[in-house]
């Protein structure tokens, strides 16, 4: 018993070195993603990270050379994540916001999303009604739907209730399973789920305007931040941005 | 059906790898929660005054407040405070075994105080020193004591791990959601992870009780 558990502390030390390790032997930036939001950043098939901002960001790593690791980081935590430098910068399909912008850079903006509500496909629901109804709202947490909604809805005296989810797929399963009525997202992933075969339906934008989504960089990083926006805008400006776009559903 | 069942195979090898760093989590938490828990326990029923109260403040510290408080306090506030870059994986491994050391402490507290008095004078009066009698003759039948304790705290432990993953630990539970955001096929992934960590739960517990069979001395009645 007593050398099982020697046996077992020596394993767990080299598992501790190993990995502490690997992080010193060469300095790999690190992108913090959400894993849960196709098509921007998922998991794919294989457990490798996958979508428009991982390959875009893989591009612009060979472009400018640096080495690049995907970390899947909670949403709701990610600029906390950022600014305690467990991951380098964000390129997650994130919007730019005003509250954002003083915590965190952001390079040039690759695309704009258009926030819309979305319920059941069968449901007869307008904008109107779910604005100024007595309905249930889902959002994802952290985002900034979430923060658009409170300040400009809910502030402001309208009546219905927010539901916030971890992550954007959830809000969708609890639109099918009848536990809110709509759901604010963007078109991107509203056409993806649409695409994937849930039964939802697109019913109109709700009056936030259209978001910028951008990379974000700690303030002090300045070099990064350069690499990233001259890498960004290369990018940007080659065939294979059209063909990632499209690859993407994006458009 | 068929869409969630081919959902569950194409992830089946990604979430097996998750559940197998729940495990490394709760091996590393369960051995550094004794290895933190063992000397608690000894202090609360042997220290002096002082160092029994101390003991005792961090039992209650470390029972008091939920995981996720300590999670994220340690990953972000911390660590980050201090200035020292640990991985969410170590976090979690010693946050865990930091709360697990107050509640080992207790299990062998217990375990300790149910050997009869008796053994230790007899201990003392066959020449033993304080020390000897506790290692050679009280520990020795505590930590036996303490098996289905630690059963028990096994299988909370393995609960409490898959909380971990709000730090973005590439555990079971975040994993469930990656492929569950891709495929949309979110009860037949959750069924899936709610029976990898049954079958956690049952394998640990399972060996648990062979070890204590194994260890019992024949014969032996308290």
């Amino acid at each position: 018993m007593k050398n099982g558990l020697r046996c077992l502390v020596v394993v767990l030390m080299a598992v501790m070195v190993i990995s502490g390790g690997a992080f010193a032997a060469e300095k790999t930036l690190i992108n913090g993603i959400d894993a849960n939001y196709p098509p921007y950043s998922f998991i794919d098939k294989t457990g490798k990270p996958d979508g428009l901002d991982v390959m875009a960001v893989n591009w612009i790593a060979k472009e400018m050379g640096f080495k690049v690791k995907h970390q899947p980081t909670e949403w709701a935590a990610i600029i906390p994540s950022l600014k305690a430098k467990k991951i380098d910068f964000i390129a997650s399909g994130m919007s730019v916001t005003p509250e954002r912008k003083e915590q965190v850079n952001f390079t040039v903006s690759y695309y704009q999303t258009v926030m819309v509500l979305v319920a059941k496909d069968i449901s007869a629901l307008t904008v109107d009604q779910a604005i100024n109804g007595n309905l249930k709202w889902g959002v994802q947490r952290g985002t900034s739907e979430a923060k658009w909604i409170e300040d400009n809805l809910l502030k402001k005296g309208k009546a219905f209730k927010l539901q916030q989810y971890d992550s954007a797929p959830l809000a969708m399963e609890d639109i099918l399973n009848g536990r809110i009525d709509v759901a604010a997202v963007s078109t991107t992933s509203a056409e993806e789920f649409m695409l994937k075969g849930m039964a939802i339906r697109i019913i109109g934008k709700y009056g936030q305007p259209d978001d910028e989504t951008a990379y974000a960089v700690r303030k002090e990083d300045t070099e990064l931040y350069n690499k990233l926006n001259d890498g960004l805008k290369k990018l940007m400006a080659t065939p294979y941005w059209q063909e990632l776009k499209h690859q993407y559903g994006l458009r | 059906m068929s869409q969630g069942m081919t959902a569950i195979q194409e992830g089946f090898w990604y979430l097996l790898e998750g559940a197998w760093v729940n495990l490394i989590v709760v091996v590393g938490a369960l051995i550094f929660g004794f290895l933190l828990g063992l000397p608690l326990a000894l202090g609360q029923v042997y220290g002096g005054k002082i160092l029994r109260r101390v003991f005792a403040v961090y039992v209650w510290f470390f029972r008091g407040i939920p995981l996720l408080v300590f999670l994220f306090l340690f990953y972000f506030g911390l660590v980050a405070w201090l200035d020292i870059n640990l991985s969410a994986f170590t976090v979690a491994v010693i946050v865990l075994g930091l709360i697990s050391a107050a509640y080992q402490s207790q299990t062998l507290r217990g375990a300790l105080l149910s050997i009869p008095e008796g053994q230790m004078k007899a201990a003392r009066a066959l020449g033993m020193s304080d020390f000897q009698a506790i290692f050679r003759v009280i520990l020795p039948q505590s930590i036996r004591l303490s098996i289905p304790g630690w059963s028990n705290e096994y299988a909370i432990l393995l609960k409490d791990s898959a909380v971990t993953y709000a730090l973005g630990v590439s555990e079971l539970m975040s994993r469930t959601n990656h492929v569950a955001s891709r495929t949309y096929q979110h009860l037949y992934l959750y069924i899936t992870a709610g029976i990898l960590f049954m079958i956690l739960t049952y394998a640990g517990t399972r060996l648990m009780g062979m070890l204590q069979k194994r260890l019992t001395v024949p014969g032996y009645t308290r």
